[in-house]
This record gives structure tokens, C-alpha cells and sequence, in this order.
């Protein structure tokens, strides 16, 4: 899919995502990685590691995703995950209230915890439940009467009102139909500061916390694994 | 919550220390249900790594002193001490913002690139996620420096290096080369009898004698043996000197040992839990267990913090009572406002720039022992661009604690070009820590096993020694199914390492 062989810049990006159980976290992320979906998805255990490289104009990042349970008995490992992460995508449903209420907690808490700078992106998910005319509604849903109906409980306004106020990027979604999936992913590479991707060397950016890029990164695996990392085929 | 009770569990780790930690990988594709659990609410035990308020107030529960009033009762003493920090009163002027921005480790530990744990830490594709750098140059502070000759001589990393540093006479070369290449095959029936018999001599006199290496080059020798004491054995000695040669370029040109970013060994145990936890394990922070053995000692209940009671056969926590009498050692952390730039220079061609330096101030035999400083840079993850990190560990004593901060000073002077403002301190926590019982505590009652770790080594460099418990648990753990050559060996997970389709935004 690479569309030239000159190696560009590469980078890590750890992303981790938090909200409550079954607003579609792992579902978000399967459509991502895997342009999948699945009507029936179990609830993540303790938490799922993948990973997705992606192509930039200037440069290639790959993604370290962190897809934690939502389910609270599992509530003490978020800390593990988003501890140095880069990106956040708190997810809601917006068919369901309390969603967006565990959703703003995640935010506080990670602005409380979470490492400065990082960049949250505020979700919500199940578009394709509501009457919304772009969300490309599940074509097999039009048949069944009762689903025609407008599930929503969270309006656009209020949630984006909220991530305005909070400096979250923000977005509804579809993880059935894959609605401004990709969108999400894009936006927030184009929001970590590049001078957070590089290392730094000079002075400058003195409040940032030193993310370095991968060129200082010892491979652990020898030299065959880093002719791969170059070229993106 | 309450389901977490009603089935027995596999095993129930206490304590997301290292050990607990790199147990907790190994059986994170065994199926057995676990359940892990800390008291505290952070995670890595005794290889903690803080932010700054985590350390205040990890330094407030840790400032207990040791009374020396009665004496004659038996107390337990804990692992850590003493403790307490200083903030600078202009700190947030100078630079010490965003407080959740550091990452000070406890007890961090340089990793020998031959080390085990970096084998298994790729056989178990954990290594993915830890980023390792590079710990680069090791100098000498010389005090009797005069204003010509710097005061922090850079220890010669290679055979090259030697030939072309100047602060080394010719003649002394000559010995200097003699005893590495001796050092490289100490082991061989060829060079045995050079040594044998003086296993135990201190091997500074062994450097004199055998090698007719002069004081100052005996200097750089014992400092790269990191030895706490510098009293270390020719036996020990040259093992340490021999691993330190050989672990040079394994993973690239121009350093023998790698550093995990984001605070050292606890980052290695956060990776090791998320593995856990992915294998299906029950993380709990922030919940005490308190434990009795069922009246007919076929079963461990634990009564946890949060209420909820459970029941295993199999526990295994880590040992938290000092041994009496034991070694102990005084650390002082700084954060200071430079990147002290001139520590962090790659010299081998290739070489990637090291986050992590190592200055040493050679003890006098009789008096002091030597004291050794990590200094990290930014990019290790630990502090801010601008700043860096020093770690200074010296035998406790009576004058520890005083010592460690005039050496900061001199460090600081040393490291500092001619002209430029000397840099300040802008936060320093200071503490004392010791060791548990060096063997893995192992209780057994019927059917029931209990297994606490011992506390982590002193040693500056990673131990291997600390590995074996941790297969000993795993196979205690795993019983009859335990197959040692699957120990920690596992294939990537679905969806991690196959890069192949990329995606074009
Ligand atoms: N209609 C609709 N259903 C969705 C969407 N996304 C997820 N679902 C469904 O919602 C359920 C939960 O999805 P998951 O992706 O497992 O949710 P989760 O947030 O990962 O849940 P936990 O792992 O328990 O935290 C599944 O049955 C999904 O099929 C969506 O965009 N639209
Ligand atoms: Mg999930």
C-alpha cells in the first residue's frame, strides 16, 4: 500500500482507550485495524494489545493501541495504560447517559494523571442507531420496524459543547458502518505535536515531556527486524 | 464484584514488584485463573517509579526512623526508610512544572545487554513494548583534577578508545590491554592459573600485582564493577569485568548495557502486568489481603480491603521485613534544571545517543565507600527536555546522606562548561534502603503453598540471581504442566507485529 520507498520518519504512538462497558471500544478498534465487524462482541478481559501502522504525508506513525474492559471490576489496570500514552479516545454510546457521565471521568482523570500534552479524543459511538441522515445507516436495520427509531439520548450539541470546553477533540462514530472511524485515528496523528514525535535536541520545547522518536530506541531483536521496520510493504 | 469470590483461584500474586510482575507474564498464556493484587496504588513495589506527588508521599509513609531505643525487643524493619524530600523554594520558576510529568525510580538498575531478562523479555514478545536506550559512557570523578585535566575522566570503552585517549601513558596502555585480554578468557584452562588461588583477594591488589596497573587505571577498573563496597574479590571482580567486555556491541556499536524507559525495572513489571492482564488476569490496586489458612489447611482465604473474600491454594506476595544487620545502601535523586549535555555524547560511530551515564567516585579502601551516580536524561521519559535525572547510591553510614550531596555538587560543577551557570536542584528525595532474606520464603501446609520473594537486590546492573524464584513460582504454579522449554516462550498475539498492511490517511 505504500506508495514510495523513501523511508519516512517513523513513530510510535501509544494510544490507549477507556469508557464504560460495551460502548464499543473493542468494536472501534476492530473496525480500524481489521475493517471488521462483529454484532456480537465479548466484552474485552483485562485488556487487548494491537498494533496499526499508518501513513502520513510526512511521515509514518504506528500505532500502539491499548483497548482496556470497560467493565469495572477491571477499573485498576487503566493507570498501566494510559501511563505515558500519547493519545486517549474516551468512548460513549450515544444511546445510553450514563455512558457520557464515565466518559467524563476518564477525562478528569486522565488530565489529573495522565502525562501533559496528552491528546484525547472524545467518541461517541452507535451513530447508525440514530436518525442521523450521514451516518449510513445499517441498511439491515431499514427493514426491521422497530429499529427505524431514533435511539439517541445524547445530543451532538451537549457532548461537543463539553469537549470544547475540555480542549478534546470530538467525534460520532459508527463502528458498525465504519462512520468516521478512520477520522478519529487521523485526527488525533495530526494532532501530536511533531516536536513530541522526534527527539528533541535542542531547547525549546521545555515544558514537554521527552517522547523521543525511535531512533534512540535500542532493537532488542537484531538488525533483521530493523531492515523490516523500514519499508512499509 | 461479588463473582470474584465464589470460585477458588489458581493462584493469588500479591505485590506487582518485578518478580511478581515477570510471574505474572509467565503464566499469562497458562489458562489458570489469577487474581493480582497490591496494597499500594501504584504499581511496582520496591521498583516503584513516582511522579513527584507520588513521591512525597511515598516519602511521607517512608520517613519512619529506625529507634534505636529498645533495642532489645525485635521490630520489624521495613525495606525502605528514612526518607524524605526537598523542593527548591523557586522550583516552579526554574522549571519543575507538571509534577505528573516525572518518573523517579526507586531502585533503578542499569541491564547488561547479555542479561537473561532481555532474552526472555523477547521470547515472550513483552519486549515490544518496552523501549530499551542505551546507557553510554562511564567516567571517573577525579577530585585531584587539576585545572588542566578534567575532573570527569571518560573510562575507554574499547580497545581503540584506549590507544587513542591521552590521559593514560603509554606504558600503562601496554598493561591496560594485557589485562583486558586476559579478563575476555579468564575462564580458560590457560589463564586459570593466572588467578587461582587468589579468588578471594581484593582485586585491586590483584590488579597491582599481577597486572602492575597503577592506581588511577585500578580506579577505572573497579568502577565498572559497580561494586557498593569496592571491595570486591578477584573471583567476582573479573566475572563482573568479563560481562561488561563481552555485552559491548550486542546490540549495537558503543554501549554494554541498555536502560527501560520510563523508569527502569518498574516499566519492565507494567509491561509484564498488561501482559497479565491480557492473558485474563484480575488486577486490583490499592487492595490489602489479609490472609489465615483455613482450619484444615487445605485452603488460603484472603479477606481483601475492598470486601470481597477469596479463596487459592496457591499465593505467592514478596518478603517485606529487612534482615536484620543487612547491607544497606543511601540513594539520593535530583532533578536538576540542565540536560548536562556533555554526560550524553555518542562516541563510537553508529552509536545510539545514550540516555543514561555513570559517574563514579572512587572510595578510599579504609574509609568511604565509593559512590556511584546514574544520570538520566530526558529522554529517558523521567523528567522534562532541559532537565535530567541523577541517582547517587552509596553504602549507608553515618555521613551517607551528606556525602551524596556534596558529591551532586561536585557532579554538577564537573559537568557544567567553563562559563555557564551551574545548574541547581530542584527537587531531591533522599531515603535508605535494605534487603529481605536473599531466599525465596517457601510455606507449605497440606495441599496449600505460600512463596514470597525476596527483596530486590542492592546491585546497581540488573540481577539474574532474581530470575530463578520467578521460574521456581511459575513451576510451583503450574504443577505437573509445567514444560520448561515453554517457559516464557510465546508467539505474538493476534493483531501485534503484522505490519504488513499499512494504512493510508
Ligand atoms: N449498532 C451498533 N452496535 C455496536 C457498535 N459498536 C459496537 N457495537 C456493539 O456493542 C456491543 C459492545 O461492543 P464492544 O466493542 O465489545 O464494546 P466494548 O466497549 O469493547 O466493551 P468492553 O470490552 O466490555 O468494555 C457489541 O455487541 C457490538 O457489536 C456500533 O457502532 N453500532
Ligand atoms: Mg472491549
Amino acid at each position: 500500500m505504500a506508495d514510495s520507498n523513501a523511508p519516512k520518519p517513523s513513530s510510535s504512538v501509544k494510544l490507549v482507550l477507556l469508557g464504560e462497558a460495551a460502548v464499543g471500544k473493542s468494536s472501534l478498534v476492530l473496525r480500524f485495524v481489521n475493517n471488521d465487524f462483529q454484532e456480537n462482541k465479548e466484552p474485552t478481559i483485562g485488556a487487548a494489545f494491537l498494533t496499526q501502522k499508518c501513513n502520513l504525508p510526512t511521515r509514518t506513525i504506528k500505532f500502539e493501541i491499548w483497548d482496556t474492559a470497560g467493565q469495572e471490576r477491571f477499573a485498576s489496570l487503566a493507570p498501566m495504560y494510559y501511563r505515558n500514552a500519547q493519545a486517549a479516545l474516551v468512548v460513549y454510546d450515544l444511546t445510553k447517559p450514563t455512558s457520557l457521565i464515565k466518559a467524563k471521568h476518564w477525562v478528569a482523570e486522565l488530565q489529573r494523571q495522565a502525562s501533559p500534552g496528552i491528546v484525547i479524543a472524545l467518541v461517541g459511538n452507535k451513530l447508525d442507531l440514530t436518525n442521523d441522515s450521514e451516518s449510513g445507516q445499517a441498511e439491515s436495520e431499514g427493514a426491521d420496524g422497530e429499529e427505524s427509531g431514533d435511539a439517541r439520548k445524547i445530543s451532538t450539541e451537549e457532548a461537543k459543547t463539553y469537549a470544547e470546553e475540555e480542549g478534546l477533540l470530538f467525534f460520532e462514530t459508527s463502528a458498525k458502518t465504519g462512520h468516521n472511524v478512520s477520522e478519529v485515528f487521523t485526527a488525533i496523528a495530526n494532532a501530536i505535536p511533531e516536536t513530541s514525535l522526534k527527539s528533541t535536541r535542542g531547547p525549546g520545547a521545555s515544558s514537554a515531556v521527552n517522547r523521543g522518536g525511535d531512533e534512540q530506541r535500542v532493537n532488542l531483536n537484531g538488525p533483521r527486524e530493523a531492515a523490516k521496520e523500514g519499508c512499509a510493504c | 464484584m461479588e463473582s470474584l469470590g465464589d470460585e477458588p483461584w489458581d493462584v493469588v500474586i500479591c505485590g506487582t514488584g518485578l518478580q511478581q510482575s515477570l510471574l505474572a507474564l509467565a503464566l499469562s498464556r497458562s489458562n489458570k485463573r489469577i487474581l493480582h493484587v497490591d496494597p499500594n496504588d501504584y504499581y511496582g513495589e520496591h521498583e516503584a517509579a513516582f511522579s513527584l506527588q507520588e513521591a512525597d508521599s511515598w516519602a511521607a509513609t517512608h520517613a519512619g526512623r529506625s529507634t534505636e531505643e529498645d533495642s532489645s525487643v525485635e521490630k520489624r524493619q521495613p525495606i525502605f526508610k528514612n526518607a524524605s524530600v526537598w523542593k527548591h523554594p523557586d522550583a516552579a520558576d526554574l522549571g519543575l512544572l507538571s509534577p505528573h510529568a516525572y518518573s523517579l525510580a526507586l531502585a533503578p538498575q542499569i541491564i547488561h545487554t547479555r542479561s537473561k531478562i532481555l532474552e526472555q523479555l523477547v521470547s515472550s514478545q513483552a519486549y515490544r513494548q518496552v523501549v530499551f536506550l542505551a546507557v553510554g559512557s562511564f567516567f571517573v570523578f577525579d577530585a585531584e583534577a587539576t585545572d588542566s585535566s578534567p575532573k570527569l575522566a571518560r573510562i575507554p570503552s574499547s580497545r581503540e578508545d584506549v590507544f587513542a585517549t591521552k590521559a593514560i601513558p603509554v606504558k600503562s596502555k601496554r598493561y591496560l590491554m594485557k589485562f583486558l585480554k586476559f579478563v575476555i578468557d579468564h575462564d580458560s584452562e590457560e589463564q586459570k592459573p593466572v588467578w587461582q588461588g587468589q579468588e578471594q583477594k581484593l582485586l585491586s591488589e590483584f590488579l597491582a600485582s599481577e597486572f602492575k596497573l597503577d592506581e588511577n587505571l585500578q580506579k577505572y577498573i573497579l568502577a565498572l564493577t559497580l561494586s557498593l563496597d569496592g571491595l570486591i574479590t578477584v573471583a567476582d571482580g573479573l566475572a563482573t569485568i568479563h560481562r561488561h567486555l563481552t555485552s559491548m556491541g550486542v546490540f549495537g556499536p558503543g554501549f554494554c548495557a541498555v536502560y527501560p524507559k520510563w523508569g527502569g525495572s518498574s516499566e519492565i513489571a507494567q509491561v509484564a502486568c498488561r501482559a497479565g492482564a491480557v492473558g485474563g488476569g484480575i488486577y486490583m490496586l490499592d487492595t490489602e489481603a489479609n490472609v489465615s489458612n483455613s482450619p484444615d489447611g487445605h485452603e488460603i482465604s484472603l479477606e481483601l480491603s475492598n470486601g470481597i473474600s477469596v479463596r487459592t491454594t496457591k499465593l505467592v506476595t514478596s518478603q517485606q521485613d529487612a534482615l536484620p544487620d543487612a547491607q544497606t545502601i543511601t540513594r539520593l535523586i535530583a532533578v536538576v534544571n540542565s540536560p548536562l549535555k556533555p554526560l550524553f555524547e555518542t562516541v563510537v560511530e553508529g552509536a545510539p545517543t545514550p540516555a543514561v551515564a555513570v559517574v563514579v567516585f572512587p572510595g578510599q579502601i579504609t574509609e568511604n565507600s565509593p559512590i556511584y551516580a546514574f544520570v538520566h536524561s530526558s529522554e529517558t521519559g523521567e523528567c522534562l527536555i532541559g532537565q535530567s535525572v541523577i541517582y547517587l547510591t552509596t553504602l549507608a553510614c553515618r555521613q551517607s546522606a551528606q556525602r551524596l550531596e556534596s558529591a551532586l555538587d561536585d557532579l554538577l560543577a564537573a559537568a557544567t562548561p567553563e562559563g555557564s551557570p551551574a545548574p541547581v536542584s530542584l527537587y531531591k528525595l533522599q531515603y535508605e534502603q535494605t534487603v529481605s532474606a536473599r531466599e525465596p520464603l517457601i510455606t507449605t501446609r497440606e495441599e496449600t503453598r505460600t512463596f514470597a520473594f525476596p527483596s530486590p537486590s542492592l546491585s546497581l546492573t540488573f540481577d539474574d540471581g532474581c530470575l530463578g524464584p520467578v521460574k521456581d513460582a511459575w513451576k510451583l504454579v503450574m504443577g505437573d504442566t509445567a514444560l520448561e522449554t515453554e517457559y516464557m516462550v510465546f508467539q505474538d498475539r493476534e493483531g501485534v507485529g503484522d505490519d504488513d498492511d499499512v494504512y493510508d490517511l
